[in-house]
């Protein structure tokens, strides 16, 4: 075959349960010693093109490749070139750190006298030899997870897959853990890493080739760089004062597309997710964190209603901030649960909810509406901009021009809507399984 | 769709004592478990020990004292306690994430099985055997010099029986997906199997002979007192048959289980 160490052909993967098309027909190709990200939002397919490569699913249609194996047909073999840290974490808490090693040394068949040796060379990589007897249920998650990224290099894999390997983890873990990544890349054995990630700065600063992922499919695949001189120029976004007339939004982005040098508009903007921050006080005392971090947290627990639960259950101050999120917001969180979830909410978020399910709620609160252009010279174009803007008697409340940064990039493909994984996705997947069987 | 569970078929027995070895220690480690075990074990003998001790009870035409009976009985049910709830440790793994390092793992799925079932065998064994000692302490069959190989001879014995009940609990625990079942689980497998084994309270054989538990217990009885309600040639078999199918019905399930995320 080729030198290409993962060779994925029209891949495809759907749940039976739930009818999710997880993954639609995606081709990848990666070369020996690449460090390649899977970028892309909740339920994009990231994780289940790595189970099925890690041979943890099967898939429903198409061919992979890792090391020159068929995953379905040589399962076993392609098991032993790679190593696999998952999303969660997934050590014996009730044994310790070693004896979680030892463990995996002897399921990949390692000889007794390599494996002391080997043990020992991993826990020094990862800087946990002194920590090495203790129980892994008291390490914290940075040690749990460099104790699995240990695990995983034990059988010296060619290829190293990491699912989210910094999910959760305080500013300064991630950086220790991206040194480590970058080491493993270039020591003698070169090996190829797959990660995924939603952390846009962590793609940009580990990845030789990133793919943007969504819904199952590729939709970008490119070096960094390139990903962002496809948006070459300026990203301006524009907030407006509260509109009479919404419809006028659409006008203007029709006008403003015509302006020579406008690449791209899109309606609303990452804001639309950010809105809530300036309302959280954080409480006094905390340790210093990185904002980023604490917003993409929240992120992701947005997504997903048993998280949110759980979320007001344990942090009160979570149950103020979503009293206090605007109206949008509460309609998008309100829309994820249905009459069952709903037992599980807290009294007073459960009477909020169900009032806004009930539209009790009018849409006087609505969030302030905004655009996102992409230009190739913003000091040129911006004036011409502000000017279809006044025409059409808007009012502007600010205008912010940067250099688009892989966020921008990723948002342009993915868009901003937050996900809300089950509910019309599934429907409109029905359909696609529907009209694939008819067409068999 | 492709079959990921045949990696290779055949069984690694390096790996098979590594995960048997997880499990005793798991066990041993878990000194509340121990301790709870024995604790329960010794108020089920002494209520039944002495609650029954004023009745008479006759087993194929001759007289048991009643606390030969309780003690041999609750010995027996220590097994269904431990081996349905042991065999629920890969639920646990699931929960905990650990199953995913052990599914990734270039050994098949026979082995993991094997493992994990030996594993809880000998951690069910072990506790019968604590059960057997505190009855022989406190003089619940009798002192007797062949008791020294009748209380040898039950420790296979209770491996053998253990086999089928682990078989339950691997057979569950691959298909359930949250923790609220585990009182189902109590309620209408192990209470049942329980009370109409006539582990505790003698019961008719026309009620018991329905529950293939109650072989097991038969078993028990015939090798620590030396009578029995039904032959123990088909206590055996209906033991062994037992075990064999469940842990195959195990195996299938196991096989099948995709972890997914």
């Amino acid at each position: 075959m080729t030198e290409n160490i993962i060779e994925v052909k029209n891949l495809t993967k759907i749940y039976e349960q739930g009818n999710v098309l997880a993954v639609d027909d995606i081709n990848i190709s990666i070369k020996k010693g690449e460090i390649f990200a899977l970028l892309g939002p909740n339920g994009a397919g990231k994780t289940t093109t790595i189970s099925i490569l890690a041979t943890l699913l099967s898939s429903t249609n198409g061919k992979a490749y890792v090391n020159n194996y068929d995953v379905s047909k040589d399962p076993g073999k392609v098991r032993k070139s790679i190593g696999i840290v998952f999303q969660e974490p997934s050590s014996d808490g009730d044994m310790t750190g070693w004896e979680n090693l030892e463990l995996h040394a002897v399921l990949y068949g390692m000889p007794k006298k390599e494996r002391q040796d080997k043990i020992r060379e991993v826990l020094k990589l990862v800087d946990l030899e002194d920590k090495a007897d203790i129980f892994v249920k008291n390490y914290s998650g940075g040690m749990k997870r460099r104790l699995e990224i240990a695990r995983g290099l034990i059988h010296e894999p060619k290829v190293l897959f990491l699912d989210e390997p910094t999910l959760g983890l305080d500013p300064q873990t991630r950086r220790k853990i991206w040194e480590k990544i970058k080491e493993l890349n270039q020591s003698d054995s070169k090996m190829t890493i797959l990660i995924t990630t939603h952390y846009m700065e962590e793609a940009d600063e580990l990845a030789d080739r990133i793919c943007i992922m969504d819904h199952g499919k590729i939709i970008a695949m490119d070096t960094s760089e390139n990903l962002k001189n496809q948006l070459s120029g300026d990203v301006i976004d524009i907030k407006f004062e509260n509109l009479d007339e919404p419809f006028k939004i659409s006008i203007v982005i029709r006008q403003v597309k015509e302006i020579p040098g406008v690449k791209n508009v899109t309606i609303g903007s990452s804001e639309d997710q950010q809105d809530i921050m300036p309302n959280i006080q954080l409480p006094k005392g905390m340790p210093n964190v990185d904002p980023a971090m604490i917003q993409a947290r929240i992120r992701e627990t947005m997504s997903d209603p048993k998280k949110l639960i759980e979320a007001w259950k344990r942090m009160p101050m979570s149950i103020g901030m979503f009293l206090n999120a605007p109206l949008v917001m509460k309609k998008k969180i309100a829309n994820m649960f249905d009459n069952k979830l709903l037992e599980e909410v807290p009294d007073n978020i459960k009477q909020e909810l169900i009032k806004i399910k009930k539209g009790e709620y009018e849409e006087e609160e609505e969030l302030d509406p905004s655009i996102s252009i992409s230009c190739e010279n913003g000091g040129k174009q911006l004036p011409l901009i502000i000017q279809k803007i006044s025409d059409n008697k808007l009012n502007i409340k600010t205008v912010h021009m940067h250099q688009p940064t892989l966020e921008d990039v990723f948002l342009h493909y993915v868009g901003t809507a937050i996900r809300e994984e089950s509910s019309n996705f599934s429907k409109d997947v029905k359909k696609m399984i529907q009209m694939r069987q008819l067409r068999k | 769709m492709s079959d990921l569970s045949n990696v290779k078929t055949k069984v690694n027995y390096n790996v098979v004592w590594i995960l048997a070895k997880r499990e005793l220690m798991s066990f041993w480690r878990n000194k509340s478990r121990v301790i709870s075990s024995i604790a329960q074990g010794l108020l089920f003998l002494f209520v039944f020990g002495a609650g029954f001790s004023q009745i008479a009870i006759v087993i194929d035409g001759i007289a048991v004292s009643s606390r030969a009976f309780s003690g041999s009985g609750i010995a027996a049910m220590v097994i269904l306690f431990t081996g349905i709830f042991g065999g629920m440790s890969i639920f646990r793994d699931k929960m905990f994430g650990f199953m995913k390092e052990l599914m990734v793992a270039p050994v098949s799925r026979s082995t993991l099985m094997l493992g994990r079932t030996v594993g809880v065998a000998l951690q069910t064994m072990l506790q019968v055997v604590i059960m057997i000692a505190l009855g022989v302490a406190f003089g619940y069959f009798g002192y007797d010099l062949s008791l020294i190989w009748r209380v040898m001879l039950i420790v296979p014995v209770a491996f053998l029986a253990s086999l089928g009940i682990v078989g339950i609990g691997l057979t569950i625990s691959t298909r359930l997906s949250d923790m609220q079942s585990f009182g189902l689980i109590q309620t209408f497998i192990v209470m049942p199997m329980m009370w109409l084994s006539g582990a505790l309270i003698p019961l008719p054989p026309q009620i018991t002979m329905f529950n293939p538990f109650t072989y097991s217990v038969d078993l028990f009885r015939f090798v620590l007192l030396g009578v029995s309600y039904f032959p123990f040639w088909l206590d055996l078999l209906i033991t062994v048959g037992f075990g064999t199918a469940l842990i195959l019905i195990g195996a299938q399930s196991f096989n099948k289980m995709e972890i997914s995320q």
